[in-house]
């Protein structure tokens, strides 16, 4: 497997929970050096495809191979390359957290104990406490060093910083971009606080009832849509305006604001030429897009 | 719709009360029969209505803190005073109907009927007043209905259905008294201004708790951690840490064994940690050897129960998310181990309990209770091989409803029916097999079941 095949790749996937379908026809490709946003709404498929990913779950339809191995046969050397924080935050609740550490450090050839420690500065992590009776935020905190504490290949954060304070969250997102610092590695980030996310993530995956709606990289997400303020330089504007995918509209004295969908800068401005009046053109968030695409 | 009717809707909204209102209907039928099929004083053939006012007592508030401990309740407009009117009315309706049987006590002369039947209704008041008391006091609704079977059969060992009924028959005016006095105590206590406040959001296992994993497990793990933090300071112990990192250090890295030890040292790391514990636990096992062999051939439910209760809530870490590199195959092997560590071990204990009854049987000296005369036996020892062929059912069970604890309980449950009822049919196979390739054959049969399902599991089925 080179350097440049996927790490992950999904072809058709299908998952059903009973009646509902958790995964309906999933392609995804996962390379190195990427932070991937997998965004989307409660009960999506986010954790399902992240757990297929680790082979937990198995497809009912298509496959799923990780590091070049079926996904469901995943063996030790590849699992040992993965890192996965999970929204349940499943940890071994009797035991003090060096206790914890420890243990799980005694799995890991490469265990890097100067970054355990940095991180134990860093994030504040009573190593006295019990797991069971720390706060869910120190859970999480745990949990994520417990994932990176090996330097895993692939990193796996499901809703990773749901519990964090706002600082903490900022320091994990540091942590991120230093992680990603090694193009060997790629980092799978789902969670809906998507103001942190835009940050750090170079490719944007959104899903909607189990299907992938969007899978391109973050720049090409933001390029496809934008928002364009036209002030008339004369008076009323049109009541047509000379765009064709517009997406949301809002219209005041002489001022429009329009949020439009695959339209270059070159072609907003040619557009708005055949107007006499003042064109800004802004970039949409993450959060702007993400509704615009789900709705 | 006012509160009151709004709380009073619980009691047939709830899909899982049904299922209680089929006991309480065969247990109303059969009081019905006992009382007045053949109608005898001093029998005690009365006082089971009077249990039943104790049973409505503690599901009425099992109900009501259902409500309580929901956060929202707090906030409703009027909530927090319609409990007390809510109890008070189960009461009052329950205890009239519990009292009016006592109208056909036998040998009642003319104006006796009417005070049999108020010292009745107060009866009934006293003891809904105790299931409303101990509902109140109990965190685990569900585990107490278990204790409370077992207190009954404790109640009728010690005649203190007889000793009820005489009291109502022949203390009216005191049970009256302490009847008005327990309603006036619970009036007040009922409308006590901080109730509501003190129930709120409090992790609480109603009555239905019992199939709801995650609720169950936030339970046990609030509790545990008050428990780890208070009693089991140094847990797990260095050496037990020591021992098990040491023994996955042997292994290389990736190698199964070293997951294999891993997964002892999660699953055995507190038990062996409290080891002193243990120990003490001899001394528990003592009385409990005693009791055992006062009971005589029944003594053998040892075998049967002490395993597979102590494994029906062991929880095989087939279906984890916390990861580590064991891989599928590394999980088939783990389990396989743990469950076969398991069932030694506990077999060992129950056949050291069992064989601690063998010198006892010489000393131990008759014990005559009630007229009866209970002589020490020995634990037959040699169905020691029952818990190796029960714990790989059990973990069966448990592997295939892993996600529906209910199915697991009563799947149990029906095993034991089957084991009770089909015991002439294992009777007359060993007539016609010889017992010792009777027993080798259940084991193996067992066994290989067990693995079977687990291997189709770990390979085919998700693990979360």
């Amino acid at each position: 497997m080179s350097s440049k095949d996927p790490i992950v790749q999904m072809r058709r996937v299908c998952k059903r929970f009973g009646k509902t379908k958790a995964l309906d026809e999933v392609d995804l490709q996962i390379y190195r050096g990427r932070i991937i946003g997998l965004l989307g709404a409660n009960g999506a498929g986010k954790s399902t495809l992240l757990r297929h990913i680790i082979g937990l779950y198995l497809p009912d339809e298509g496959h799923c191979t990780t590091f070049g191995c079926e996904a469901g046969k995943l063996g030790p050397m590849q699992l040992a390359r993965i890192g996965y924080v999970h929204q349940e935050g499943e940890l071994l609740d009797w035991m003090m957290v060096k206790q914890l550490v420890r243990y799980v450090s005694t799995y890991y050839p490469n265990w890097n104990n100067e970054l355990e420690e940095r991180y134990i500065d860093d994030f504040e992590i009573s190593t006295k406490a019990r797991v069971g009776s720390l706060s869910p935020g120190q859970r999480q905190r745990l949990a994520i060093l417990l994932a990176i504490g090996f330097e895993p290949e692939l990193l796996i954060l499901d809703e990773p910083a749901s519990t964090l304070d706002p600082i903490a969250r900022a320091q994990f997102l540091d942590l991120l971009l230093k992680i990603i610092q090694d193009e060997n590695r790629a980092i799978i980030i789902s969670s809906h606080i998507l103001s942190d996310v835009e940050k750090v993530i170079d490719h944007a995956v959104i899903m909607k009832e189990g299907r992938i709606l969007v899978d391109c990289s973050f720049d090409q997400l933001q390029e496809r849509f934008s928002r364009v303020r036209i002030s008339s330089l004369s008076g009323e504007l049109p009541a047509e305006l000379p765009f064709k995918n517009v997406v949301k509209c809002q219209r005041s004295n002489g001022e429009a604001i329009l949020t439009v969908k695959d339209y270059s800068q070159e072609q907003i401005e040619q557009a708005a030429q055949s107007l006499d009046c003042q064109i800004e053109i802004q970039p949409l968030s993450l959060e702007e897009i993400y509704k615009i695409v789900v709705s | 719709m006012n509160i009151l009717t709004a709380n009073l809707r619980h009691l047939y909204q709830r899909r899982g009360l049904w299922l209680f209102y089929a006991f309480l209907g065969l247990l109303v039928l059969l009081s019905i029969m006992a009382a007045l099929g053949n109608p005898r004083a001093g029998k005690g053939q009365f006082i089971w209505f009077i249990a039943i006012a104790f049973l409505i007592g503690f599901i009425t508030v099992a109900l009501a803190i259902d409500v309580l401990t929901k956060p929202f309740s707090y906030c409703l407009p009027g909530h927090r005073k319609t409990v007390r009117r809510l109890i008070f009315w189960i009461g009052i309706v329950i205890s009239f109907l519990g009292s009016l049987p006592f109208l056909a006590y036998p040998g009642l002369l003319s104006w006796e009927p009417f005070l049999m039947l108020c010292s009745a209704f107060c009866a009934n008041l006293i003891f809904y007043w105790l299931g409303v008391g101990l509902a109140f006091i109990n965190r685990n609704a569900a585990a107490a209905i278990g204790y409370l079977c077992f207190a009954g059969f404790a109640g009728i060992f010690f005649d203190l259905h007889i000793t009820s009924e005489s009291a109502i028959v022949l203390c009216p005016v005191a049970v009256i008294c302490v009847g008005l006095l327990t309603s006036i105590v619970a009036w007040f206590r009922l409308g006590y201004e901080g109730l509501a406040r003190r129930y709120c959001d409090v992790l609480w296992v109603s009555l239905f708790d019992a199939w709801n994993r995650d609720k169950l497990q936030r339970y046990r793990k609030t509790r545990a951690a008050i428990k780890w933090d208070k009693k089991l300071k140094t847990h797990p112990n260095p050496w037990v840490e020591r021992f098990f990192l040491g023994r996955m250090q042997k292994y290389e890295f990736f190698r199964t064994g070293r997951y294999i030890w891993g997964g002892l040292y999660t699953t055995f790391g507190v038990a062996i940690s409290q080891w002193k514990g243990a120990l003490s636990g001899v001394f528990v096992a003592l009385p409990v050897v005693c009791f055992l062999g006062y009971m005589g051939p029944g003594a053998v439910v040892v075998f049967y129960i002490v395993p597979v209760s102590m494994v029906a809530y062991v929880r095989l870490p087939v279906y984890s998310s916390m990861l580590v590199w064991g891989g599928r195959n590394e999980r088939f092997f783990t389990v396989m181990i743990l469950a076969a560590t398991t069932s030694v071990l506990i077999t060992a204990l129950v056949t050291i309990i069992a064989a601690f009854s063998l010198p006892l049987a010489a000393i131990m000296p008759d014990i005559t209770l009630r007229g009866g005369t209970f002589t020490f036996h020995a634990i037959y020892i040699k169905l020691c091989f029952v818990p190796l062929l029960m714990i790989p059912i059990v973990f069966t069970i448990q592997l295939f409803f892993f996600k529906k604890p209910y199915f697991v309980i009563v799947t149990i449950m029906l095993l034991f029916m089957l084991l009770f009822t089909g015991g002439s049919l294992l009777k007359a196979l060993s007539t016609m097999i010889d017992p010792i390739y009777l027993v080798v054959g259940l084991l193996v049969l067992s066994w290989i079941i067990f693995v079977a399902v687990l291997y189709y599991i770990c390979k085919r089925r998700c693990l979360v």
